[in-house]
């Protein structure tokens, strides 16, 4: 066995180096929105003296057309959104992919691993129009559909890796007792491969509250925007103002940072997972 | 034998009614402007009214008028390239020193980790911010002695996609090291300890254990990295749009300023094409590395 001596004082001290490296613009921007702008010019490393919160004014915001709240609201619309239809649709299909004989399976698995890494961009432009001819640019609906349909790839391959753990002798046994499919996939493989479920909904939680190209394209009118697009807004006129420009940054950044937090062992092993087969 | 011809019918139009709403959704959304965008560079269009057909006019000005296009093509490799060796070569640094049985491994992969949950939206204006002629790193080199060294970084022809290199390898190096580190966590160990017992020193152990072993990871997590970075447009439009002058064109912004700014969707998709053709040769690699197409090979054969 390697033994723990001077050797690993230094390994620490390398992670910890790097730690900072990675870290400290976050903290850096956490503890900067207490500061008034002026402060943050000045005196850049220092941290704050009081707690001042006018940056988290939204009503400051809100004259200068940089609609916080409503950007927020949208976010969370669209992707709650997505995410149930997504689910419902991707385990109906990982199900099937995983644990059904069907026609043209071998296709459509070799198919959906090409599919996640076609760049979005190489379809933005026919998708703008069909979404313009639906009548859907600046609606939910509009970037809801293309979302589900490009998250589906990744989550029907991670759920039938869940799937596929599920023991076929217990299938059977329900389904001699009677159960038809719907029936054995509710009540015995649902429940049993929820934890593979909860990580498919986290990662594509972040995957979704993060977009930003789809939603540049197809949110046009701000009162449309989802958070990162809105943030964009502050590459404006109000670029100086780093202040409530930080605030909005750091207000956007707590929900994904909040998810993260409680649930990173599941992100972790289950982006791993889903992107390598054995 | 007899069981799986008994239930054959039934079991295939399950399957079917199980992945009709994938299908329909991937056709829609994905297929149909796939089929879309092999098309349309044929074509000038306005996104509106009639389509012309001009045949490969647009390729043809594309590679020979539109100097802007070399630049992009040029920067998006650059990005992807530099950028894949650095995440890939920190991730492994960093997933080496986390699998040297230390204590608090765990912290320390969690907070690796953690810049890749926020957008790229967020932290490109974040090192925006870092970056500027007032931020961080001019405060921190003046702060040290070296105001020689300060820079308009991302303002600067020189400077400019060097940042937006590192700011990509900042951001998601902890993503190829959670890859690196699970596989380095499913070698035995008593690999390692038989080595150290005919006198090999842990570096020796690195390169003649953990790197051959790590092999398919390693492929894996580079096409993974090839794959996202080659479409990086989030990043780039962020942090300087382009600029200055062209300086950080990639395809993904030259492509989105010509469809949507300029409106030549025509033009745009010739740019689309290419991105897809290179996307379409790496994802070929990537279904092989990843293991997928082995599984295929497999069942098939069964």
């Amino acid at each position: 066995m390697r033994k723990p001596g001077i050797g690993h004082t230094i390994i620490h001290a390398l992670l910890i180096l790097w730690a900072i490296l990675q870290l400290y613009p976050v903290v850096w921007l956490a503890l900067s929105t207490l500061k008034p702008t002026a402060d943050i010019l000045s005196r850049i490393f220092a941290p704050p003296t009081s707690l001042y919160l006018s940056n988290y004014d939204l009503q400051l915001f809100s004259q200068r057309g940089i609609l916080i709240s409503v950007y927020f609201l949208n976010s969370t619309i669209v992707t709650l959104t997505t995410l149930t239809v997504l689910t419902i649709v991707g385990l109906l299909a990982g199900y099937a992919m995983a644990k059904l004989n069907g026609p043209g399976k071998n296709v459509i698995l070799i198919a959906l691993v090409g599919m996640l890494g076609i760049p979005v961009h190489a379809l933005i432009i026919p998708l703008y129009y069909f979404v313009a001819q639906l009548k859907l640019l600046s609606n939910h609906w509009g970037l809801i559909l293309p979302y589900v349909a490009f998250f589906l790839p990744f989550s029907i391959l991670l759920l039938q890796t869940y799937f596929r753990q599920f023991p076929d002798e217990i299938m059977e046994a329900a389904k001699i007792d009677g159960g038809n499919h719907l029936q054995v996939f509710g009540r015995i493989v649902m429940p049993v491969s929820l934890g593979g479920i909860a990580t498919v909904l986290i990662i594509n939680f972040l995957g979704i509250w993060n977009e930003f190209l789809f939603s540049l394209v197809i949110m046009k009118n701000n009162h449309a925007k989802t958070l990162p697009v809105g943030l964009m807004s502050f590459r404006g006129p109000y670029n100086a103002d780093w202040g409530p420009m930080l605030a909005a940054m750091f207000m956007a950044t707590i929900p994904p940072l909040l998810f993260y937090f409680i649930f990173h062992r599941k992100i972790i092993s289950g982006i791993t997972a889903g992107s390598l087969k054995e | 034998m007899e069981r799986t011809v008994k239930r054959d019918y039934g079991e295939y139009v399950m399957f079917c009614v199980f992945m009709l709403p994938a299908v329909v959704f991937i056709s829609v959304f994905i297929l149909y402007p796939m089929i879309q965008s092999l098309v349309l560079p044929f074509f000038r269009w306005k996104g509106y009214g009639k389509l012309t057909f001009i045949g490969l006019k647009n390729f043809v000005t594309m590679f020979t008028k539109d100097e802007f296009f070399w630049t992009a093509l040029k920067n998006s490799l650059l990005f992807s390239f530099f950028g894949t060796v650095g995440t890939v070569g920190i991730g492994f640094v960093l997933a080496l020193l986390i699998d040297f049985k230390i204590r608090f491994w765990a912290v320390y992969r969690f907070l690796f980790f953690l810049t890749v949950s926020i957008s790229v939206v967020i932290t490109g204006l974040l090192w925006v911010k870092v970056l500027d002629p007032f931020g961080l790193l001019n405060a921190l080199l003046a702060a040290i002695g070296m105001e020689h060294l300060q820079r308009v970084w991302l303002g600067d022809v020189a400077t400019a996609m060097p940042a937006i290199i590192a700011t990509a390898v900042w951001q998601y190096s902890g993503f190829t090291m959670i890859f690196l580190l699970a596989g380095m966590q499913s070698i035995n160990p008593q690999l390692y300890e038989s080595a150290t017992i005919d006198g090999a020193t842990r570096l020796r152990t690195v390169f003649s254990i953990t790197i051959p072993l790590l092999r398919h990871v390693f492929s894996v997590i580079i096409m993974l990295q090839l794959i996202f970075s080659f479409k990086v447009f989030d990043q780039v439009w962020v942090m300087t749009q382009g600029g200055p002058a062209g300086a950080t064109e990639v395809l993904g912004t030259h492509l989105y300023k010509d469809a949507f700014r300029l409106v030549r969707f025509g033009y745009g998709s010739v740019i689309a094409s290419i991105m897809f053709f290179v996307a379409f040769v790496f994802s070929l690699i990537y279904i092989r590395v990843s293991g997928y197409a082995g599984t295929v090979n497999r069942a098939a054969r069964n």
